[in-house]
């Protein structure tokens, strides 16, 4: 390499700068510390670096079947310039001569194959992404392809760029093999050909020019990488590394009665929820800067595949941008962020799930709806009265509290009630809608009839029990939540039992994950987890009956938000025969909201379709008989996209406890 | 402006009631109760004209027991009311509008309100007379069934719900006194913000047998629960008998013959 061992003072010269603009350029990392102190427990080292391999390195998230396409894509890129930066930190090493033992020699046949391996996939990889960004154009992928993010380099323009070095690297490799004529030349089998093309006379006239084209592009990739998309190439991996993947999702507790109690608090000045950038987290901020605007979330989001005027993307993208333009006092909802699509969200989990880079959308959506309501007091206006109603009486109905055992008494079931009991075993959490509403009181009841069955020495909070306060605390009304969370352990710490058990995912969610905030630490079992274990323990013996089909929709905050998927499951095919579950294209962690999650239940978003009738579609076409759920809301909406649909003959909507129930032996 | 809103507590709509042994109020002991659904309309009408005109006060008015009143004005003063008045009085049940009237009038005459609004009738009583008499008794011009209000300059312009899809629209001279119906306005949630500033608003409390001692002109005789006897009787045998025995039944059972 003659050629080029007299110009490498001023090549080191450069070098050295691009790493420095490099280094300079990723100062953009810390306009996140505007943002607010993180509440949210730390990460370790330990979990720092296994996330960073696991879903920075490896790509844990990127993979995955339903984004087919862009998984080979991104693969190929990806690790296609792992590889290539890995030849490029050797080749540079042997120049300098450090751990040469432990490095391959440039020309080993297995290194030779690899690099030009690592060079073939990120061009195959380019192709695939021009082609899908300027033949394909998925709708929901930025199309300013030129011009767009106010970078250097929008999506087209980075790719042309990634080319040229991609190819210049091919000849440039050509012209050394040429030149060089290593005995092993042919295994480069990219390099050698191309080679060929020429004498190695002409390459060596070249090669200083071809040389030099190749380092100066490398270089000014290098220096302004941190500007451009590719910026997420290091900042998914910080971010990946700086979240706890164990509490993803979780709200952060803003312990509001504290705040009142707080003599010094000046409630004038004070902020509740966020409203501009600097009233998020650091960690808030760095997903949003971290986002690569893949799309994934949006396309998967019920609210937007059902018409509704929500983009999760858009609205962490819109956070991003509001911060990167130093716009740290302009209010996000409703300037920036539109209501109507904060309030769109079901909290389903979706698009958290689909996330490559881990970004938290719920918490994050969450604090701007605090904003709305706890500051404004402008939650959704059909969704006032649900509150108030909780607030007043302890239930988003507004029924009175004396009557909350009123359809076991018209059943004639005599409840027992831990008031009286003092201690059992399990606590029965029938929850508001196993209460009041009619459809679900029959719920409420085929759970009594299992319990009774299966002989569990069970008893109720009764007049005791409210709300969980989980629709208040979606709509970001903390207080409200926090109101019925203080109430409802104080009136549990009463009494003594082994596990509560729940028929509802939200009471599930909320009274397992939430109140532990608060000192509230219990047993918590959803009861499918409950049923599942009294039929393999055989203390409830049930049928196998011919049901015809059934397809099992999986609530959210069951499956996404609590992964069990399995229970629900088991129980369903304990009373069914062999076969007879059909699932849904989209199904367990791929499952599609029933629309009422996120306080959802209690208004309606006027825009778009009714998600209730597109995931009841979804069911219909399993052709199964039975579409079986084990959510009160999921039953809920399932029961009305059915009316709606007509379809009362051809299937019927049923929670699992009521499967279970009338096949008892 | 200076606007006075009558809110009143009254249990929530959809309780469970049962009658007391005294058979003139209902047991209270498992009730909750809120605002009177057209009074959270009168309050919001009354924030709103405020916040149109800039500048103002509004001040929340309530009479009941000392217990529980407190919470509805506290809610009030939530939404944005800027002070609030209790009289004191645990048996409001038993006084008939004019009273309840007479009370709120001595407790507000000096305030020199502009504007006085209530709900056109509470969700229990349902008499629809004491926001009325009030405005009377303050001098004030009055108009009921409120659906639209306006000010201009010195005179408050209203539309009035009338019978079968009618309106009429009518202009009080200022100081006025309405009765507003529910569906003017869409009543806002109190944020915590408002919650917590509340706590340091003023509520007067006033206790009703210094504002005044009178008995009420009307007195409440008797409370029950309408009696819904379902039953069914299936009438058999040819024409003539089934007929007779229908005349019988119309005469004797459902005495409408
Ligand atoms: S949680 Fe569900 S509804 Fe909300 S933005 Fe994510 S995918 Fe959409
Ligand atoms: S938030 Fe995540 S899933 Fe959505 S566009 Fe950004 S990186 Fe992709």
């Amino acid at each position: 390499m003659d050629s080029v061992h007299h110009v490498p003072n001023i090549m080191y010269a450069f070098g050295f700068s691009a790493i420095a603009l490099f280094i300079y350029n990723l100062q953009r990392f810390f306009v996140v510390k505007i943002g607010k102190e993180e509440t949210r427990p730390r990460v370790t080292y330990f979990s720092a670096i296994r996330n960073a391999l696991i879903y920075g390195v490896v790509q844990m998230r990127v993979n995955r079947m339903r984004f087919s396409y862009a998984t080979v894509m991104h693969l190929l890129l990806g690790w296609g310039m792992f590889e290539l930066i890995f030849a490029t930190a050797v080749d540079m090493f042997t120049k300098w001569g450090l751990f040469t033992s432990f490095l391959p020699q440039m020309d080993e046949p297995w290194f030779a194959v690899l690099n030009d391996l690592g060079g073939a996939m990120v061009f195959v990889g380019l192709l695939m992404a021009l082609y899908r960004r300027h033949v394909m154009k998925p709708e929901l992928l930025p199309q300013d392809n030129f011009t767009g993010r106010g970078y250097l380099f929008a999506d087209t323009g980075l790719l042309l760029f990634i080319l040229l070095l991609d190819v210049g690297g091919f000849i440039a490799e050509a012209s050394r093999l040429a030149i060089e004529q290593p005995l092993t030349a042919s295994f480069s089998w990219i390099g050698y050909p191309l080679s060929m093309i020429t004498d190695a006379e002409t390459w060596a006239l070249l090669q200083p020019y071809i040389w030099w084209g190749h380092a100066l592009t490398s270089f000014s990739l290098i220096a302004v990488l941190p500007l451009t998309k590719m910026f997420h190439a290091v900042a998914v991996v910080v971010n990946v590394a700086l979240t706890d993947t164990d509490i993803r999702g979780k709200l952060r507790t803003m312990y509001v009665s504290k705040l009142m109690e707080d003599p010094d608090a000046d409630f004038d000045e004070i902020s509740l929820g966020s409203s501009t950038v600097k009233e998020f987290t650091w960690k808030q901020l760095l997903d949003s800067i971290s986002c690569t605007e893949c799309s994934r979330c949006t396309s998967v989001c019920p609210a937007y595949t059902s018409g509704k005027p929500l983009s999760p993307m858009e609205i962490i993208t819109d956070v991003r941008n509001t911060l990167l333009e130093n716009k740290s006092n302009t209010i996000l909802p409703g300037d920036v962020i539109s209501e109507t699509a904060l309030w769109s969200c079901t909290t389903c989990g979706a698009c958290m799930e689909e996330c490559p880079v881990l970004i938290d959308h719920i918490p994050t959506f969450t604090d701007l709806r605090r904003y709305l309501v706890l500051s404004e007091g402008k939650p959704p206006t059909q969704a006032n009265e649900s509150l108030e109603k909780t607030m007043n009486t302890g239930n988003p109905y507004g029924f009175s509290q004396a009557d909350r055992t009123k359809w076991a008494k018209d059943a004639g079931i005599e409840l027992p009630i831990i008031a009286a009991k003092k201690e059992a075993d399990v606590l029965f959490w029938v929850g508001c809608a196993g209460a009041y509403d009619p459809r679900n009181q029959q719920v409420a009841k085929a759970m009594v009839k299992i319990f009774e069955s299966a002989g569990v020495d069970y008893a109720v909070l009764g007049e005791e029990e409210m709300c969980t306060g989980d629709s208040a605390r979606r709509m970001g009304e903390e207080y409200l939540f926090e109101t019925m969370a203080l109430q409802n352990i104080e009136t549990l710490n009463q009494y003594t039992f082994n596990t509560i058990v729940t028929t509802c995912p939200h009471c599930f969610h909320t009274l397992g994950n939430e109140y532990t905030d608060f000192d509230g630490n219990y047993s918590v079992k959803h009861h499918s987890q409950f049923i599942q274990e009294l039929i393999s323990s055989g203390k409830l013996k049930v049928n196998e009956v011919e049901t015809g089909t059934v397809t099992y929709h999986d609530p959210c905050y069951l499956g996404r938000h609590n992964q069990e998927y399995d229970a629900p499951r088991n129980v369903i095919q304990a009373i069914t025969k062999p076969g007879a579950l059909k699932e849904m294209k989209e199904s367990k962690d791929q499952s599609f909201c029933c629309g009422a999650g996120g306080g959802n239940m209690w208004y309606d978003i006027e825009e778009g379709d009714r998600i209730n009738h597109l995931r009841f579609d979804h069911a219909m076409e399993t052709g199964a008989t039975t579409v079986a759920t084990a959510c009160y809301f999921c039953t809920t909406m399932m029961d009305d996209a059915m009316k709606v649909r007509g379809k009362e003959d051809d299937i019927q909507v049923r929670d699992i406890a009521e499967l279970v129930a009338t096949n008892i032996e | 402006m200076k606007i006075g809103v009558l809110v009143k507590q009254v249990p929530v709509s959809d309780s469970s009631l049962r009658v007391n042994p005294d058979q003139l109020w209902v047991e209270e002991g498992s009730l909750n109760f809120e605002m009177n659904e057209n009074d959270s309309y009168a309050l919001e009408e009354a924030l709103q004209i405020k916040e149109q005109s800039g500048e103002g006060e509004v001040v929340a008015i309530s009479m009941g027991p000392a217990d529980r009143t407190p919470k509805i004005i506290r809610e009030a003063l939530s939404k944005g009311a800027d002070r609030g008045i209790h009289i004191v009085e645990s048996s409001s049940h038993e006084s008939d509008p004019y009273i309840l009237a007479t009370l709120f009038n001595e407790a507000v005459k000096d305030e020199g309100f502009d504007l006085v609004l209530s709900g056109l009738q509470s969700d229990d009583m349902s008499t629809g007379q004491t926001g009325l008499i009030l405005g009377e008794l303050l001098g004030m011009s009055t108009a009921t069934m409120v659906v639209e209000t306006e000010i201009q300059g010195e005179n408050l312009k209203v539309k009035r719900e009338l019978e079968s899809g009618w309106f009429q629209w009518v202009t009080l001279s200022l100081p006025a006194c309405v009765t507003i119906q529910s569906g003017i306005n869409q009543p806002r949630y109190a944020s915590l913000k408002g919650i917590m500033s509340a706590k340091r608003k003023e509520i007067r409390e006033l206790q009703k047998d210094e504002l005044m001692t009178g008995d009420s002109l009307q007195s409440l005789s008797k409370m029950y629960v309408q009696h819904k006897d379902k039953r069914t009787e299936m009438i058999e045998g040819d024409t003539q008998e089934i007929v007779s025995r229908l005349v019988d039944v119309f005469k004797s059972e459902a005495k409408v013959l």
